[in-house]
């Protein structure tokens, strides 16, 4: 089997392949014949080497895509084909101390529109055609349309609180509203209208920085969820949203579900149980706004203004207040971005933003309100004792020996009131009592130069352990820390004008009096009282008081709620009249399973002992019931001796402006107290002008609630007197 | 016309084919590889038709199997028509090549009349009740038997005329498949053209001349508006797929998330929730099989039917290599060809590297007149193949 050489070209066709030498010479002149063989076999080689082209071609591309890019494609078709349903697990309810519910969900239809499923052009004439079936301006539905508020992956709702009819005509023609849907969403519900406004807060659209944060640390947000946004919704979110039920539904091409698994079971979010008290939120909520209005009817400003009222036992927080303020509802039920901005993200002036909360976010001097802090800090480093006085004449010059550079500091009046006790400096509010223990702890322990300090300032040191120059901690978000003023500070904010001399002593003598640079929040103050009040606790207060497993427990409560609930439908808003719901929905907390308590933490306590708290507290009590005291005027015909009142006013000058704030700090009873109350309001003058009425219309309707006969609940007039 | 295409006989000297038949026993000649390929490919089609119309058949309350079961009835009419046709000598089909032209020509005259049935936007059927008969793709195997015919008697030496004549036999099929409107179909006329000139002795001025005429051809028709825009845009679609369900590249895509979800192993065969078994791919048991291939038994699934592909061409061109005959030869590869550019058109537009037409891949999509006519096309070259010597 001797094969010849093979010579391409010349090699008879057919010879290709498993053939034997001995073929058939005339075959092969047969097939020489019919075509030139050489040219054939290049030809079948050309066309052979385009197959094994085309044959690279289909295993190159076949192993990229189902092997490099595999893994990619995967995940497209797992999207294909499974969709992820979450639900909306109902929000837990907000309650009163008293079980009374505050925040609570309401089912709404909500007309949706998919912007992925709506060509932009179509956008203008489906709203045009909603505009007719809703009775809503297309402008309006536009605006909607148009919220950057709302992911762009979700439907986004343009309008609540649809009718079944007009619903209906909604779905029977659905292809005229391509991309509209009507949902039924769970919406808050806010029974008590604007009352505890600002403390409830809102919830919204998770916001890109809310999710970058939600990453950093882990809380486990996503896109399009709906979280607190402000306000106590904020704080105890993680306890309130509850969890999805979480279903994967697998759907065919045409979009019918062909199967499905439940990846987590829905569990309600938790109802949270505040130690506020609706009744108390009521009084003073009423208070603030008359006085205010009072204020404005006598010529003042007094655009804005905070209380908070403390129970100083516990540290909770009974009843918090704001002005101005708004509605909830109008959040719940859906606001443009315009809108919101006019609500407090954007107003003409800070003064206008009805979102902040005054009682916390609100920082200014305290003026005379801070005297306690300063006897305080007095006392316990020694300066004075407990029953030593001093003089209180019309001013004094420090630096006391004068010289140039000397600066006079006057009292409120130029008459000399004589030698007085603690109590007594408190009671007439001496100004020059003050400056001169503020002067006497410059003067051991200040910074100023020449002055003979050692720098370790031990008055701020006091201040800070009586809670001022850091928040509270109360359980609320966005608290300011207000200013505690030294020489830290002073460098920290030379760049920006203060302090150009550095550290003077006429910055302690003004801060004795809380003025000068001191910045404090009404909260601040009410916890820095109630120290006084429960041998030297400073708390962390708290608005939160109880996490409690939703929902009622037994039959009859739930079927009592649900008749509760139809009853009072829906509130209508905008008006400031009557703020308490149709009817009260109240949980028997007794009968629900508590699930955490909160509680107050202390957060320092302050260095004095019973006789020295006992001196200020006398001093207290003689502002209001004193024959001189500077609020005895505004607790005029108040029964005190039945429901004891004491407290401090507070005048603070705003700059060079010549207005003040008005501030009255007030404790009752006084003998056992178990309210303190901080009222500020912003340019509404002296302390006995606005904020000692308001306290004592609060004080008034909290002696009624404690069962006091006798309350004189008749408007109180304006008590004007000169103090501070 | 007899004069035009020779005479099949007269080069075995006046002996009796069917004596020399006996003598040289074309049996023993078989090509065992070819055939186990062809049949492998049915097997595998089958297979792969079963497990894309299973599910929904049974969703639809019908016989599971039903399409499988057709198409094994086609396998089955394949396997005698592959009997049948290379039982006689081949070149027999030589001297018949007028006649089978003829009838081609008009076979597709008269689908486009009434009496072709409409499926799909198409005019490419007649219905027979029983059976339906797409004469375009016998089109196909009728251009090759006739222009290796034509070629075979020039001897690798082509004129302009003869260029003429053939690309004149080609327009005729091509024009005709075209209206019907099958682009698929007349891609691969032309495709199978060019491959007929390439093997057959066409110079390279002919294939220039043909690629400015072709090129004129092309934009006069766009011109003219004699394609239709929904063709435009199914062709170019995968030169920018869109993913958006109502644009042309919606095929496109879900067939190449099908393909490549399957990965190197595959999701199995008649796996659940799968791309196959949730409809997303059109046409999944005819024109996109290759998906159910690729995703069901991944890259290894793919990879193997190609490489029974790559043997079934590999043996064609090795038939074309060892013809008695120029005109084996011709028709060897042309058939060749034909499978190849199916192939690679097929399996490209899954993949998106090639437009997406309407064309099934031999062998494995369902349908009976593809199948009949390949297994026609194979009966063929075991043919050529067993009578190499005669």
């Amino acid at each position: 089997m001797s094969r010849k050489p093979r010579k391409i070209g010349t090699r008879p066709l057919k010879g290709r392949g498993k053939r034997r030498s001995n073929a058939s010479p005339s075959a092969a002149t047969a097939s020489s014949k019919t075509l030139g063989i050489d040219r054939l076999r290049l030809r079948l080689l050309v066309f052979g080497v385009l197959l094994v082209m085309i044959f690279v071609a289909l295993f190159s591309r076949l192993w990229f895509l189902q092997v490099l890019a595999g893994d990619q494609y995967q995940a497209l078709a797992r999207e294909n084909r499974v969709r992820r349903v979450e639900s909306e697990p109902p929000r837990g309810r907000i309650l009163d101390r008293n079980g009374i519910v505050l925040v609570d969900n309401r089912p709404t239809q909500s007309i949706t529109i998919d912007r992925h499923l709506i060509d932009d052009e179509e956008i203008p004439k489906v709203l045009r055609r909603l505009s007719k079936v809703l009775e809503v301006k297309a402008k309006e539905l536009r605006k909607r349309v148009n919220d950057g508020t709302v992911s762009p992956y979700k439907p986004v709702p343009v309008a609540n609180d649809v009718t079944e009819a007009e619903a209906t005509q909604i779905f029977s023609y659905k292809e005229r509203f391509p991309g509209v849907d009507v949902e039924e969403l769970q919406i808050r519900k806010y029974s008590y209208r604007e009352l505890l406004a600002q403390v409830l807060g809102y919830v919204g659209e998770i916001s890109q920085e809310e999710l970058e944060e939600s990453e950093q640390f882990s809380k486990g947000y996503k896109a399009g969820d709906i979280i607190g946004k402000a306000g106590i919704e904020r704080t105890y979110d993680s306890w309130l949203r509850g969890k999805a039920r979480i279903e994967d539904i697998v759907v065919n091409a045409n979009s019918q579900v062909v199967g499905n698994r439940i990846r987590q079971f829905e569990k309600p979010g938790n109802d949270l149980v505040l130690s506020a008290d609706i009744r108390v939120q009521e009084i003073v909520e009423r208070a603030l706004a008359d006085g205010i209005e009072a204020a404005r009817g006598g010529g003042y400003q007094a655009p804005d203004g905070g209380v908070v009222v403390l129970d100083p036992n516990t540290g909770d927080v009974i009843a918090m207040a704001s002005s101005p303020t708004y509605n909830p509802s109008v959040l719940a039920d859906g606001i443009t971005q315009k809108e919101f901005n006019r609500l407090g993200a954007r107003t003409p002036t800070p003064q206008d933003d009805a979102l902040t909360n005054r009682a916390m976010a609100s920082e200014q001097a305290p003026g005379s309100t801070f005297k306690p802090v300063t006897a305080g800090a007095a006392l316990a480093n020694g300066v004075i004792g407990a029953y030593d006085g001093l003089d209180c004449p019309g001013s004094r010059t420090y630096p006391p020996e004068g010289g140039p550079g000397s600066v006079v500091f006057p009292n409120w009046t130029s008459a000399s009131l004589g030698y007085v006790s603690i109590p007594k400096s408190l009671e007439i509010s001496c100004n020059t009592f003050y400056y001169e223990l503020g002067w006497q702890m410059e003067a051991r322990w200040g910074e100023a130069v020449g002055v003979g300090g050692d720098g370790s300032e031990r008055f701020q040191k006091y201040e800070r352990r009586a809670g001022f120059g850091e928040p509270t901690g109360v359980d609320l978000p966005f608290e300011q820390d207000g200013v505690v003023p030294d020489m830290d500070w002073c460098k920290a904010n030379s760049d920006i004008g203060y302090c150009p001399d550095g550290w003077l002593p006429g910055y302690t003598v003004n801060m004795s009096i809380g003025q000068g640079d001191l910045k404090v929040t009404p909260i601040q103050m009410a916890t820095s009282y109630a120290a006084l009040l429960n041998g030297g606790i400073v708390w962390e207060p708290r608005m939160g008081f109880e996490i409690r497993k939703p929902f009622p427990q037994d039959q009859d409560e739930l079927e009592a709620t649900q008749t509760r609930t139809k009853t009072d439908e829906r509130v209508d808003d905008g008006t400031t009249a009557a703020t308490r719901p149709a009817v009260t929905e109240q949980v028997d907390l007794s009968k629900s399973k508590l699930v955490k308590e909160i509680k107050s933490r202390k957060k320092s306590t302050l260095p004095l002992d019973e006789t020295q708290i006992g001196v200020i507290r006398e001093g207290l009590e003689l502002v209001v019931g004193g024959s001189s005291g500077t609020a005895a005027g505004s607790f005029a015909g108040f029964p005190l001796e039945q429901f004891p009142i004491a407290g401090k006013t507070g005048t603070a000058q705003r700059g060079e402006t010549g207005e003040n704030d008005s501030w009255f700090l007030s404790y009752g009873p006084a003998d056992d107290p178990g309210y303190v109350i901080a009222v500020y309001v912003e340019q509404a003058g002296h302390g006995g002008t606005t904020s000692a009425p308001i306290a004592r219309q609060i004080w008034e309707g909290i002696a009624a609630l404690e069962g006091v006969k006798g309350v004189d609940t008749t408007d109180v007039s304006l008590a004007s007197d000169g103090s501070g | 016309m007899a004069t035009i295409f020779g005479e099949a006989v007269d080069r075995i000297g006046g002996e009796p084919i069917s004596a020399r038949m006996a003598r040289k026993a074309p049996i023993r000649h078989l090509d065992p590889t070819l055939l186990l390929m062809t049949l492998a490919l049915s097997a595998y089609g089958a297979l792969m038709i079963f497990s894309s119309t299973a599910s929904k058949q049974e969703a639809a309350g019908g016989d599971p199997a039903m399409f499988m079961k057709r198409q094994i009835a086609y396998i089955v009419a394949g396997v005698v028509a592959l009997l049948v046709v290379s039982f006689f000598d081949y070149r027999h089909v030589r001297a018949l090549a007028p006649v089978i032209y003829g009838v081609t020509v008009l076979a597709l005259i008269l689908v486009l009349t009434p009496l072709g049935d409409v499926q799909n936007n198409a005019r490419s059927w007649f219905n027979f009740g029983l059976f339906q008969i797409q004469p375009s793709e016998f089109a196909k195997l009728a251009l090759i038997v006739a222009m290796s015919a034509w070629m075979a008697e020039r001897k690798g030496d082509m004129r302009w005329l003869d260029l003429a004549f053939c690309l004149g036999m080609m327009g005729v099929l091509s024009a005709l498949i075209f209206v019907e409107p099958d682009l698929g179909g007349t891609m691969v006329i032309v495709a199978i053209f060019f491959v007929m000139l390439l093997v057959g002795g066409a110079k390279l001025r002919h294939f220039i001349a043909l690629g400015l005429v072709g090129t004129v051809a092309i934009v006069g028709a766009l011109q003219m508006d004699v394609i239709e825009d929904y063709q435009i845009e199914r062709i170019t679609a995968f030169l920018d797929p869109d993913p958006d369900v109502r644009s042309e590249g919606y095929n496109l895509t879900q067939a190449k998330i099908a393909i490549a979800s399957g990965g190197l192993r595959g999701k199995g065969v008649g796996s659940e929730n799968t791309q196959t078994d949730l409809d997303f791919v059109p046409e999944q048991h005819t024109d996109f099989i290759f998906t159910a291939v690729g995703e069901q038994l991944g890259f290894v699934g793919g990879a193997a039917l190609l490489g029974l592909f790559a043997i079934l061409i590999w043996r064609s061109l090795r038939i074309a290599a060892m013809a008695r005959d120029t005109f084996g030869t011709l028709v060897a590869a042309g058939i060749a060809g034909m499978w190849a550019c199916q192939l690679f058109v097929n399996v490209g537009m899954t993949m998106g590297i090639m437009p997406i037409t309407g064309l099934p891949l031999p062998f494995v999509s369902f349908g009976g007149s593809g199948l009949l006519m390949n297994f026609m096309a194979v009966g063929l070259l075991l043919n050529i193949h067993m009578r190499r010597f005669l």
